[in-house]
C-alpha cells in the first residue's frame, strides 16, 4: 500500500476577503473572488521512491505540500499518509514526517544550534541514545561541527540549510518534504546536500519528496517527477521523459533591430515575442548557437542577444500550451502519466 | 509531565539568550519598573488634594492598583509568547509549529518569556507594600487565601486576553489596538473602585471581561469594605470560577481561530 | 523648500493610507479619555474646583491629552533608528538637504494627518459624552495651535536625539522606554502639573517636557490670558531652541563617528 496517497485534492480560497475590516464590510456577503489553487490532484507515493515536484511558482506546490502535512484542511478530496488522515490526525502524523521549508529556517532564530537539536530531541521524544548517535552522524555527514554552537541568525545560507536538514532528520522519519532546499546556494553546497539526501534515501529508504526550480537538483536525483501548474497536475512520469527532450534546450533572446511583423526563423521555436524581442529555444542536437545567430542575422538585423539555459518555468508553460512530445492530448484535463 | 518539561527547557533556553544582552535587559527592566512607578506617585499626588475616590482611600486604591499591577506582569511574563503569535502567522512562521508533534498552543506560549517585566512585577510589589503600610488591614487565613486566588484569577484573565487576542490573528484582525483597550484599559478599570464608572462599564468588566471580579471583589473582602453595587456576598470567592470560565472560552476562540486558519491557510 | 514641502506631503499620505488602525486609534483614545473623565467625576465629588481646575476643566484637560496622544507620538518612534540599524542612514546623510529638517518635515506632514484624523474625532468624542468646553475666542485658538505646533516641534527634537542614540546603542527600544517615564509624568499628560507638591511644581513648569502637553492644555483651557500666553509661548519657543541646536549637535557628533568608523 502507498506510503502517500492523494486522491482528487483541491482547495479553493476566497480572496478578496481576507485582510482588513472595512474590505470586509464593503463587500457583499458572497462576494470575494474564489482562487482554485489545487484542482483534483491525484497521486501515489510508495515506500523509498525520490520524487520531483515542480511547477511555476504560484502552482500549488505548496498548497499541496500543506495538505499533505496536515497544517491545510482541503476543500475536496481524500489522501492518505503513512495510515493517517493528515489533517485529522495532525500531530500523530507529525512523528513521522520531517520538513525543511527552504526559505524559512525551523531552528531557534537566537539559540545555539546545537540548542535547537536539544530542543527537537525532547519535541520529538527522540530516545537520547538514538539522539546522539543521530546527531553525531548527522554532525559528521553535514559537517555541522565548526558552528554547532553558533547562533542560528549568525549562520550562513548554506549553513542554516544544512542545519534544517539535520534537523527535520534528526528523529528518523520515514517521509521527508523538502521545499527548495538548495534555493540561494552555492554549487559546491549543492551538491553537497544532493549527496546528502541521495544516500539518506538509498541507504535508510526515506521518502523524500523534493519542490525545486532547479532542474539539476532533479536529474541528478529523481527518477520520478510530478509537474503542477495552476493547480493541476500535468505529468506524472519519469524525468527522463522530459530531459531527454527538454534537457538539450537553450534559449536565445534577441533584439531585432526593427519591428518584424511575423519573424520566421527556422531551426528553432519561437517561445514568445514582446515587440522586437525574441524569445527562442532550440535543441542543441538540431542546431548550434552560432548557426543560429547566423540564420537570425541573416534575415533580420540584430540589436543585442542573450543566451539562456531554460528554466523550468519555460518547460512548464510549453508542456502546458503543446502537451508532451510525442503525445496528441493538450494538457486540460487528467494528467499524462508517462512510464 | 513531559509537557511542563519541555516548556521550561524552553523557557530555560529564552532566559539565556535574553540575558546575554545585558545591557539593554537592564535599560529595559529600569524602564518597565519605572514607567508604572509614576502611575503610582499620580495616584499619590492626586490623594493629596482629594482626599477619597468614591469612598475609597489613598491606601485602597493602592491596593487595588498593586493587586491589578502585579498580576498583570506575571501575565504578561507568561504570555509574550502568545503576543508574538501575529508576527508568527504575518511572518510565514506558524507553519513549522504545525508541523510538531506537540500542541501549538503549548509551543507558542513557550516561545518567548520576557524576563524583562520584571520591572512591572516589582512595581507591584511595591504598591501592595505601600498600600500594607497606609491601611493594615486585618489579615486571616480566609482573607489571605482570597488574595493569593484573586491575584492567580487575574493573571489567568490576564492571559486569556492575551490568548484572544493571538486567537484574532488567525483571521488576519490587526489586533493590536483592541487588546491594548482590554489589556491596559481594563488594568486601569481594575486599579480603580468599580463603582465610580458608568453602569455599563461595570457590566463589561464584570461579567465579559471578568477583571471586576478577580479584583474588585476580593478586594472588598479583604479590605472589609460594603458592596457598593449591591451583588450577592459570595462573588468575593467566585474568582477562580469567572478565572476558568473566560479562560475556556478563551481556549475555545483559540481552536476556532485555529481551524479557520487551517482551512484557508496563510 | 520644495524637497521639504515634498516630505511632508508624502509622509501624510502614506498615514492616510492607515484608514483602519486610524479608527481604531482614535476608538482607543476614546476609551481611555472615558475612564479618566469617570477618575476625575468621582474625584470632584469632594470638591468643585482643585488647583485652579474645575471640573470642567480637568475633563476638558484629560481629553486634550487623549487628542494630543498621535500628534505628539512619544511612543515608540523608531524610524531613525531602523535606518542606522539596517544602514540605509549612510545614503540618507549624503543627500543635499538638511537631514534634520527632512525628517522635521516628514514629522509635521505626520503631525497634520494625525491632527487631523485624531486629534479633531478625539476632541469630538469627548463633546459628544462628557461636553468638554471648548475656547470661543478665536485668538485663543490661534495662540492654542501655535503651541501645538511648537509641542510637536519640541517632541521632534527629543524623538529624533533618541533614534541618534542609535549609533551607539543597538537597542534603542529601551532608551525609548525610559523616556516614557518623562512623557508620561513630566509633561503632564498624566496628572496636571499644578497638582504637583508646591516644591516639585515650580521646577516642572519650568522643563522642556512642560511644553509638550501643559502648556498647550492651559492655552487651550483659558488658564493663561494675554501677556501670560506670550511667556508661556515664549518657553516653549525657547525649549524648542535649544533642543534643535542640542540635535544638530548630537547629530554632528555622530556622523562623525559613522565617518570615523564606517558605520
Amino acid at each position: 500500500m502507498a506510503l502517500i496517497e492523494a486522491r482528487q485534492l483541491s482547495k479553493h480560497f476566497r480572496v478578496g476577503q481576507r485582510g482588513g475590516l472595512l474590505r470586509r464590510l464593503r463587500d457583499q456577503p458572497s462576494g470575494g473572488r474564489d482562487v482554485a489553487a489545487v484542482t483534483d490532484i491525484s497521486f501515489t507515493v510508495e515506500p523509498g521512491e525520490m520524487v520531483a515536484y515542480i511547477g511555476p511558482n504560484g502552482a500549488g506546490k505548496s498548497t499541496t505540500i500543506k495538505m499533505l502535512t496536515g497544517i491545510l484542511v482541503p476543500s475536496s478530496g481524500q489522501a492518505n499518509v503513512a495510515g493517517l488522515v493528515p489533517w485529522q490526525q495532525r500531530t500523530t502524523l507529525a512523528s513521522r514526517i520531517g520538513v525543511v521549508f527552504g526559505q524559512r529556517t525551523q531552528l531557534w532564530w537566537d539559540l545555539p544550534l546545537h540548542e535547537s537539536f536539544r530542543l527537537l530531541q525532547h519535541i520529538y521524544r527522540i530516545p537520547t541514545d538514538r539522539y546522539r548517535e543521530n546527531l553525531a552522524q548527522l554532525t559528521a555527514v553535514l559537517d555541522l561541527a565548526p558552528f554547532l554552537d553558533r547562533p542560528v541568525r549568525q549562520l550562513s545560507l548554506g549553513q542554516r540549510m544544512r542545519g534544517d536538514l539535520a534537523a527535520a532528520i534528526l528523529h528518523e522519519p520515514p517521509i521527508l518534504y523538502l521545499d527548495e532546499p538548495t534555493i540561494g546556494l552555492d554549487v559546491v553546497a549543492k551538491e553537497r546536500i544532493r549527496t546528502f539526501l541521495q544516500e539518506r534515501n538509498q541507504q535508510q529508504g526515506t521518502t523524500i519528496l523534493l519542490t525545486t526550480h532547479d532542474m539539476a537538483d532533479i536529474s541528478r536525483l529523481c527518477e520520478r517527477m510530478l509537474i503542477i501548474d495552476h493547480g493541476k497536475l500535468l505529468y506524472d512520469g519519469r524525468v527522463s521523459a522530459i530531459s531527454e527532450y527538454y534537457g538539450g534546450q537553450r534559449r536565445l533572446i534577441v533584439d531585432l533591430a526593427d519591428d518584424v511583423a511575423d519573424p520566421v526563423v527556422p531551426g528553432a521555436h519561437l517561445e514568445r515575442r514582446e515587440g522586437s524581442r525574441l524569445w527562442l529555444s532550440f535543441r542543441r542536437d538540431e542546431t548550434t548557437a552560432p548557426a543560429l545567430i547566423a540564420t537570425l542575422t541573416a534575415r533580420y538585423p540584430i540589436r543585442d542577444l542573450t543566451l539562456e539555459e531554460p528554466d523550468i518555468e519555460a518547460v512548464v508553460r510549453r508542456i502546458y500550451e503543446e502537451g508532451l512530445p510525442g503525445d496528441a492530448t493538450a494538457p486540460t484535463g487528467a494528467p499524462m502519466v508517462a512510464p | 509531565m513531559d509537557k511542563l518539561r519541555l516548556y521550561r527547557l524552553l523557557l530555560a533556553a529564552r532566559l539565556r539568550s535574553q540575558l546575554q544582552y545585558r545591557v539593554s535587559f537592564a535599560l529595559e527592566a529600569t524602564s518597565s519598573f519605572t514607567t508604572p512607578f509614576v502611575e503610582l506617585i499620580a495616584i499619590l499626588i492626586l490623594f493629596r488634594t482629594f482626599p477619597n475616590l468614591g469612598g475609597w482611600t489613598a491606601g485602597e486604591v493602592v491596593f487595588l492598583y498593586g493587586l491589578a499591577t502585579t498580576s498583570l506582569a506575571v501575565a504578561e511574563m507568561l504570555s509574550s509568547g502568545i503576543d508574538q503569535t501575529s508576527d508568527l502567522i504575518r511572518e510565514g512562521n506558524f507553519d513549522r509549529i504545525l508541523i510538531r508533534p506537540v500542541n501549538p498552543l503549548l509551543q507558542v506560549l513557550a516561545t518567548d518569556f520576557q524576563l524583562r517585566k520584571i520591572g512591572r512585577l516589582m512595581q507591584g510589589g511595591v504598591a501592595l507594600t505601600l498600600a500594607q503600610l497606609l491601611i493594615t488591614p486585618h489579615w486571616t487565613l480566609l482573607k489571605g487565601l482570597v488574595f493569593f486566588s484573586a491575584l492567580c484569577s487575574t493573571v489567568l484573565v490576564f492571559c486569556t486576553i492575551f490568548l484572544i487576542g493571538a486567537a484574532i490573528c488567525f483571521w488576519t484582525i490587526d489586533r493590536s489596538e483592541i487588546q491594548n483597550v482590554f489589556v491596559y484599559g481594563g488594568t486601569e478599570i481594575a486599579s480603580n473602585p468599580l463603582n465610580i464608572y458608568d453602569q455599563r462599564l461595570q457590566a463589561l468588566f464584570l461579567y465579559l471581561i471578568p477583571i471586576g471580579l478577580t479584583v474588585f471583589y476580593p478586594a472588598l473582602y479583604i479590605l472589609g469594605k460594603p458592596d457598593p453595587l449591591m451583588l450577592p456576598p459570595f462573588m468575593p470567592f467566585l474568582a477562580p470560577v469567572v478565572a476558568l470560565l473566560f479562560l475556556s472560552l478563551g481556549l475555545l476562540i483559540w481552536e476556532f481561530g485555529l481551524r479557520h486558519y487551517q482551512g484557508t491557510g496563510s | 523648500m520644495r524637497a521639504y514641502l515634498a516630505a511632508a506631503r508624502m509622509s501624510y499620505w502614506r498615514y492616510y493610507t492607515y484608514s483602519i488602525a486610524t479608527i481604531a486609534g482614535v476608538i482607543t483614545n476614546g476609551f481611555f479619555g472615558l475612564l479618566r473623565s469617570y477618575v476625575f467625576i468621582a474625584f470632584y465629588q469632594n470638591r468643585p474646583i482643585a488647583a485652579g481646575y474645575r471640573l470642567s476643566d480637568a475633563l476638558t484637560y484629560v481629553w486634550l491629552s487623549q487628542a494630543m496622544i498621535m500628534p505628539l507620538f512619544m511612543w515608540g518612534w523608531v524610524e531613525i533608528a531602523e535606518t542606522i540599524r539596517t544602514g540605509a542612514i549612510a545614503s540618507d546623510l549624503t543627500r543635499p538637504i538638511n537631514y534634520f529638517g527632512y525628517w522635521l518635515s516628514r514629522d509635521l506632514g505626520r503631525a497634520g494627518y494625525h491632527t487631523l484624523f485624531r486629534w479633531l474625532p478625539t476632541m469630538m468624542l469627548g463633546i459628544i459624552f462628557f461636553r468638554i468646553t471648548v475656547p470661543t475666542a478665536p485668538l485663543t485658538w490661534l495662540a492654542y495651535l501655535i503651541s501645538l505646533l511648537l509641542a510637536i516641534i519640541l517632541s521632534f527634537c527629543l524623538r529624533f536625539m533618541i533614534n541618534v542614540v542609535g549609533f551607539w546603542t543597538t537597542d534603542v527600544r529601551g532608551i525609548s522606554g525610559m523616556v516614557l517615564l518623562f512623557v508620561n509624568f513630566f509633561t503632564g499628560f498624566l496628572i496636571p502639573l499644578e497638582f504637583f507638591p508646591p516644591a516639585a511644581r515650580a521646577i516642572v513648569l519650568q522643563l522642556p517636557f512642560a511644553g509638550l502637553v501643559s502648556i498647550p492644555n492651559r492655552i487651550f483651557l483659558g488658564q493663561a490670558t494675554g501677556a501670560e500666553i506670550f511667556l508661556l509661548l515664549g518657553q516653549q519657543l525657547g525649549w524648542t531652541i535649544v533642543l534643535i541646536l542640542a540635535a544638530h549637535l548630537l547629530l554632528h557628533v555622530a556622523t562623525r563617528k559613522l565617518v570615523v568608523q564606517g558605520g
